[in-house]
């Protein structure tokens, strides 16, 4: 209990203190205004007093006198007697203006809203950057000056960047998949656009073709180029996209369902979990046990299940009946669109099908999940070893953070959500609009800032990835990120030099996105 | 507020006005902080030199009520508590009070505590290496002479070794493993008509036998969190003894032999060649880079695999109820490590515990983890917390009481104390940019599959700092 | 803006439809089938909703069941089987809440994780608010550079951070003036490390960028007007925060609150490194992450340990939940 008595009692002092700086400066406001002779007078004894102090131990050595004669505390009640007189003429000869007396005053009041937040900041994060960008000039230990040599070992190590593999991209089945839905996006704005009269035509639907295909086109990119630096960017695009879509469709989708609050609880859950509990969860999704045994992870345990399913055994025939028959209904959804004249319907459902229909294939044809044929033609387990085979392990550990930041990124955009006036939606309703364009129309427009925030923040978070990668596979089979191998260097190995420099990358590439942002945002307003 | 009088108003502006002065001055002091900061703290944590007089450590009752901090990265509640109920018997014989705190990534942490200025007063090294490191820092304080005189009537000269840093006294050495073991169930092999390997030769060809036999002979696994791939450097350690001289050995550890050069990449291969060969290995986890090492214990009981090389300590995770050499039909035993060359080298490893503080509690409770007292009460507490079986620990301190280790650990004590030579764990000694870093991290890719042995050693010798 | 709502939908455009698209814009009959396979689609969001929640709860779940199975089953067999086989057990959870007794138990470090983050939370967000209100609405001199500068240090990874807080934290913080013997103490030794104090101020610091940049986000987006109108009424700054920023930030307050508590009480390196070997004041998250040993000896403790552990903040997003709601700002201001 003494612990948290503590904790109480520093609470009181905090706030405490937050209160007494506030009305203190309050009152000192006040004071300037009526008796500005006397704050001149005491603010010149206190300098005065400390300047006395200063000079009492000027010294020219460390076992030498003090140059100037006399006791300390003479020094420091003269100082503050000449400071203080000097305030008080000062104070008199010049009177303060009300206009100065305003501007004194708006400048203070600024300062006593920032002041604690910019004393905390300044101890706590500004006076380590500092160091750190000190250190980074210097060797293992802080004692030799390097120079930029360690900005260079970052830079010259294949580890670092590898761009040798760029051909493969062009290899890659993401890179043609991008490819034709860049095409469709092209074709059905370009479509839209004709019957609308402009060249073309956006659809919230088309960005999204777009924005997909933008992504298979990033893991085309980042799974040929390796390397830690690409890595770092790998996660960046694929955790922040993702967790802000999904985040922001749970946000969207519970904002109108029963149950609101245990959806968002079931997602919200993960991020309620510390990262040890999160590793071992994803341990046990991810194990994968050798082919004679029972798999304890469920994801091998699914893969080798549907691995069973061998084509023309029963169960793949029963897998193709349950296919054939959504695939005949949405068949039969894409009939209704097309009559009715709703695109949206049409392609959607027809979208829909062509994975069933590709699964149906899989399971006529070379069959589904893990399993490779034994030596009396039997099926025998083959599993996915998720975390060891590069380079698609990274996404496999991404997977572990998506699942824990999209919570992050609903609470925040359903926070937003509900805070958009409810007179706008209304409004809207009003002049006809349907759920579909209030969303598009009201709701998105308006939330766009905090989708803003949301992203920089998942920007900056995941840029500085660390504890999954440290947990799960602490950067071996090519999933090095910076921040793991700057904890790495700076404390398995304490090489201060190299961690400090690849704290200063991290920073420095991480800074013009949040000032851009920033700046824009501002702007916006 | 225009109520109030003026004076009163006036009173309360002035102690306002002083809070928020205060306040003010703290605000301005602590924005012109600076680097120098550090040096000035790191000059009030440096530590005692040896030139400084050596605490003396007679009188141990004065020491009543003084306080001692022990830090260390054993933290489970039966080493951990072993550990403590230990150290709590000699807290009673001397009236120190001492404390135990053990935290799971301590050996990461300790760099930062150090360079912090909140070192604790003792810490349990899990690396020679690592002691090493913190001794040339110049954080730790040597022993004083009466301290190495009570340790070495414990110690041999061949473990008190390790706590030598370029000639100056600083470890003593706390507790040891024994790692040229093979743990296999002795009834099986019976059963089965498989001998114990007395030669490498022997093992590669009793391995052949098992796969011809539809057998799988070794459990693998070297996955351990952020230690993955100690495993096989074990392995790599444990064949370079075997293959070359202790010399060579020891040229190796020092950084004077290259992990390219032909004797040991020709060991890396060594081991390569031999789990790579198909039928060769159980990997419980799907791959051997994919398997947590201590998931290798429940497949050996369950007969999924013969053998499993690992170290004494590997006692503790062998499932619940099994049995350990008592000549049953389940029990599980272990045997040397086979030799190549027909001598017995033996790989053993161990922590130390190394002081940051000169004072003569301190100077007590280190010679108290140097002694066989501490060993015994400790060993007797950890078997009875893990409920009668192996207990895991180790000591190779001499004059032990041989009755509170059970028959199969007496047997690694007379194999570590009787050895002709007896080298530490390779990768505990070397800096730690090597020894818990790319020897690991480049060893876990040749496993694994994604480098080939030179670029992974070429990899390892570009990493050993200048 | 509502009043330029335009059809997206690609169909012709028509008259005003409300209610949605349920009419059959070609007026032809089979009505009834069509408000069956419109009511479908409709809920197909809802749907999806819930799929999401349940592939979000699978691992979740596959851990919570995992923590009523011992290590061996655990380790031979998936958590599926345990319906049929029926081989549950409390002993994971006894272990984990009886673990570490001789340094107070798993009880005493869930209290010490109070301690931590009940002020880590309450202090960041009191200071945060007071800065985000001066960026969003007191203007002064350099205000956009300074808000820049503060929100950016979000980039600095907080590791780097923490060693000069250590040393500031066991030893103070002194210059020396150059040429001269006057050391000056920036900040006393107040003998911080290895306290709770230590681990709540640094997270405090590092706190902060995040907390300025969500609630700024936040208080620049309430409507000036009324602002404006309580100036016209004599308000100072400091009453307007009071009685008109707080109440209407509940959300964004409650939001940030949330996860400062879920991450100073989930919260590993920073404790350790602050607490060191100070191991009374460890909170649970060290005290459950060291219980499975150095080498992961009782790692089958650390399914049952994520739980306990996840009890509280779980509680804590069920009460702050309750703050997120809509039309706070109804009426308060004219559209």
């Amino acid at each position: 209990m003494a612990a948290l008595w503590g904790a109480f009692i520093g609470v009181v002092i905090s706030v405490g203190a937050s209160a007494a700086l506030f009305w203190g400066t309050h009152r000192l406001f006040a004071l300037v205004e009526r008796r500005w002779a006397i704050v001149a007078a005491v603010s010149g004894a206190i300098v005065g007093a400390a300047a006395g102090a200063l000079l009492s131990g000027i010294r020219s050595g460390p076992e030498s006198e003090p140059l100037l004669a006399g006791s300390q505390l003479v020094w420091i009640l003269g100082g503050a007697a000449v400071g203080g007189l000097a305030g008080t003429v000062a104070g008199l000869r010049w009177p303060l203006s009300a206009a100065r007396i305003g501007a004194v005053q708006s400048r203070l009041r600024a300062l006593t809203f920032v002041g604690p937040a910019m004393l905390f900041v300044a101890l706590g994060l500004i006076i380590p950057l500092l160091r750190t960008i000190y250190l980074s000039l210097f060797d293992k230990r802080g004692t030799d000056f390097r120079g930029l040599a360690n900005y260079g070992e970052i830079f010259t190590n294949a580890q670092s960047l590898d761009l040798s593999g760029w051909s493969g991209i062009f290899g890659s089945q993401l890179f043609y998949g991008a490819v034709v839905l860049f095409a469709l996006m092209a074709a059905i704005a370009l479509y839209r656009g004709r019957r609308r009269g402009v060249r073309a035509d956006f659809s919230p639907g088309t960005v999204g073709i777009g924005l997909g295909a933008g992504l298979l086109l990033s893991f085309a990119v980042f799974a040929s180029l390796r390397g830690t630096v690409m890595n770092n960017l790998w996660w960046v695009v694929a955790v922040t996209f993702l967790s802000t879509a999904l985040g922001l469709l749970a946000a969207v989708i519970a904002d109108r369902v029963k149950r609101e609050s245990l959806a968002k609880s079931l997602i919200f859950l993960p991020m309620a979990i510390s990262f040890v509990g999160a590793g071992i969860i994803w341990r046990f999704m991810y194990i994968a046990r050798p082919p004679q045994k029972n798999q304890t992870g469920l994801l091998n345990a699914l893969w080798v299940w549907f691995g069973t399913l061998r084509p023309s055994s029963g169960g793949a025939w029963a897998a193709v009946a349950v296919l054939a028959a959504v695939t005949v209904l949405l068949a039969g959804l894409c009939a209704f669109g097309v009559r009715r004249r709703q695109t949206a319907i049409a392609v959607g459902s027809a979208t829909a099908a062509i994975p069933l229909l590709w699964l149906i294939y899989r399971f006529v044809g070379p069959g589904v999940g893990g399993s490779v044929a034994g030596p009396n033609d039997e099926p025998i387990a083959g599993t996915i070893l998720f975390v060891q085979e590069s380079p698609y392990n990274n996404v496999w550990l991404m997977v572990v953070l998506i699942w824990i930041q999209t919570g992050f990124a609903m609470v925040i955009l359903s926070a937003a959500i509900k805070a958009v006036p409810a007179d706008l939606i209304e409004a809207a309703r009003v002049d006809g609009a349907d759920e579909r364009q209030v969303f598009f129309q009201v709701t998105l427009p308006t939330i766009v800032p905090t989708i803003t925030v949301v992203m920089t923040a998942m920007i900056v978070l995941v840029m500085k990835v660390f504890d999954i990668v440290r947990v799960m596979t602490n950067g071996n089979f090519g999933t090095q990120v910076i921040a793991n191998e700057m904890w790495q260097r700076s404390f398995t190995e304490f090489n201060l030099g190299l961690g400090s420099a690849l704290a200063v990358v991290l920073f420095l590439g991480v800074v013009p996105v949040m000032g851009l942002n920033i700046r824009r945002m501002q702007r916006g307003e | 507020m225009r109520d109030h009088s003026k004076r009163r108003t006036r009173l309360r502006g002035a102690r306002l006005l002083a809070i928020a002065l205060a306040f003010g001055l703290i605000a301005a002091a602590c924005g012109s902080d600076d680097d120098e900061d550090a040096a000035a703290t790191t000059a009030a944590a440096a530590p005692a030199t040896t030139a400084a007089a050596p605490a003396t450590t007679e009188g141990a009752d004065s020491l009543e009520g003084t306080k001692v901090t022990v830090f260390g990265p054993e933290s489970s509640d039966e080493e951990a508590g072993a550990l403590r109920d230990a150290l709590d018997h000699f807290a009673a014989q001397t009236g120190i009070e001492i404390t135990y705190t053990g935290a799971r990534d301590a050996a990461d942490q300790i760099n930062a505590q150090a360079a912090g200025g909140n070192p604790p007063d003792i810490f349990i090294f899990p690396q020679p290496g690592k002691l090493a490191d913190f001794a040339r820092d110049g954080h730790l304080v040597a022993l004083p002479a009466d301290v190495i005189a009570a340790m070495n009537e414990h110690w041999t000269p061949a473990w008190t070794a390790f706590g030598d840093v370029d000639g100056t006294q600083y470890g003593i050495p706390n507790k040891s493993d024994l790692k040229s073991l093979v743990w296999y169930k002795p009834a099986l092999f019976e059963s089965k008509g498989y001998s114990v390997p007395g030669t490498w030769d022997e093992l590669k060809a009793l391995s052949a036998e098992m796969i011809a036999n539809g057998d799988t002979p070794f459990c693998i696994g070297i996955e351990s969190g952020p230690a993955t791939g100690w495993t096989f450097t074990d392995w790599v350690e444990d064949l370079m003894l075997r293959f070359h001289t202790p010399e060579d050995y020891d040229a190796w550890v020092a950084g004077e032999l290259a992990f390219s050069s032909d004797e040991v990449s020709g060991v890396f291969t060594e081991v390569l060649d031999l789990w790579n060969t198909p039928g060769m290995v159980f990997a419980a986890g799907g791959s051997i880079a994919a398997t947590p090492f201590g998931d290798n214990g429940q497949p050996l009981v369950d007969n999924d695999c013969m053998m499993h090389r690992q170290a004494s300590f590997y006692a503790a995770f062998i499932p619940e109820g099994t049995v350990f050499a008592d000549g049953s039909a389940d029990a599980v035993d272990t045997f040397y490590f086979p030799s190549v060359r027909g001598d017995q080298p033996v790989l053993g490893a161990g922590t130390l515990v190394g002081a940051f503080r000169d004072a003569p509690e301190v100077w007590e409770v280190m010679k108290y983890f140097g002694s066989s007292e501490y060993a015994e009460v400790r060993q007797r507490a950890q078997t009875e917390r893990k409920g009668g079986g192996l207990s895991g620990f180790l000591s190779a301190a001499t004059n032990q009481d041989p009755s509170v280790y059970q028959p199969l650990e007496q047997s690694f004590l007379s194999i570590l104390q009787n050895a002709d030579v007896v080298r530490f764990d390779g990768s505990d000694l070397m800096p730690a940019e090597v020894g818990a870093g790319t020897f690991w991290t480049e060893g876990t890719a040749v496993v694994n599959g994604d480098k080939t042995v030179a670029e992974a050693t070429a990899a390892i010798d570009d990493s050993w700092p200048q | 803006m509502s009043s330029t709502v335009t059809r997206s939908d690609g169909a012709a455009p028509g008259a005003p439809r409300p209610g949605g698209r349920a009419r059959d814009p070609a007026g032809r009959g089979s009505d009834r089938l069509g408000a069956v396979i419109y009511r479908f689609l409709r809920s197909i969001p809802a749907w999806v909703l819930w799929l999401m929640v349940i592939i979000w709860s699978v691992p979740t779940g596959s851990l919570f069941l995992n923590s009523f199975r011992h290590r061996d089953d655990q380790r031979a067999s998936g958590w599926w089987t345990s319906f049929t086989e029926g081989n549950w057990t409390l002993e994971n959870y006894s272990d984990v809440l009886s673990s570490g007794q001789q340094t107070g138990g798993l009880w005493q470090a869930l209290l010490n994780s109070f301690a931590i983050a009940i002020p880590a939370t309450i202090i960041p967000i009191a200071i945060a608010a007071l800065a985000a209100y001066a960026f969003a609405w007191i203007p002064f001199r350099g205000r956009e550079w300074l808000f820049i500068g503060t929100v950016s240090l979000l980039a600095l990874p907080n590791q780097v951070a923490l060693l000069p807080l250590l040393q500031m934290f066991a030893g103070g913080a002194h210059w020396t003036i150059p040429g001269t013997e006057t050391v000056l103490t920036l900040f006393p030794d107040f003998s911080l490390a290895g306290t709770a104090t230590a681990v709540w101020l640094t997270h405090t610091a590092f706190a902060l960028p995040f907390a300025i940049f969500l609630l700024h986000n936040y208080i620049s987006t309430l409507p000036g007007e009324l602002f404006e109108a309580a100036r016209i009424d004599g308000a100072d700054h400091f009453t307007i925060f009071w009685r008109i920023v707080v109440p209407l930030s509940v959300p964004a307050l409650a939001a940030f609150a949330i996860f400062q508590f879920l991450w100073t009480w989930n919260d590993y390196l920073i404790a350790l490194t602050m607490l060191g070997a100070a191991g009374e004041n460890y909170p649970a998250t060290i005290k459950i992450a060291s219980m499975a040993g150095e080498f992961g000896l009782r790692e089958h403790l650390l399914s049952a340990g994520a739980f306990v552990q996840a009890g509280v903040p779980m509680l804590v997003f069920f009460f702050l939940q309750r703050f997120f709601v809509r039309g706070l700002l109804a009426g308060s201001v004219k559209s």
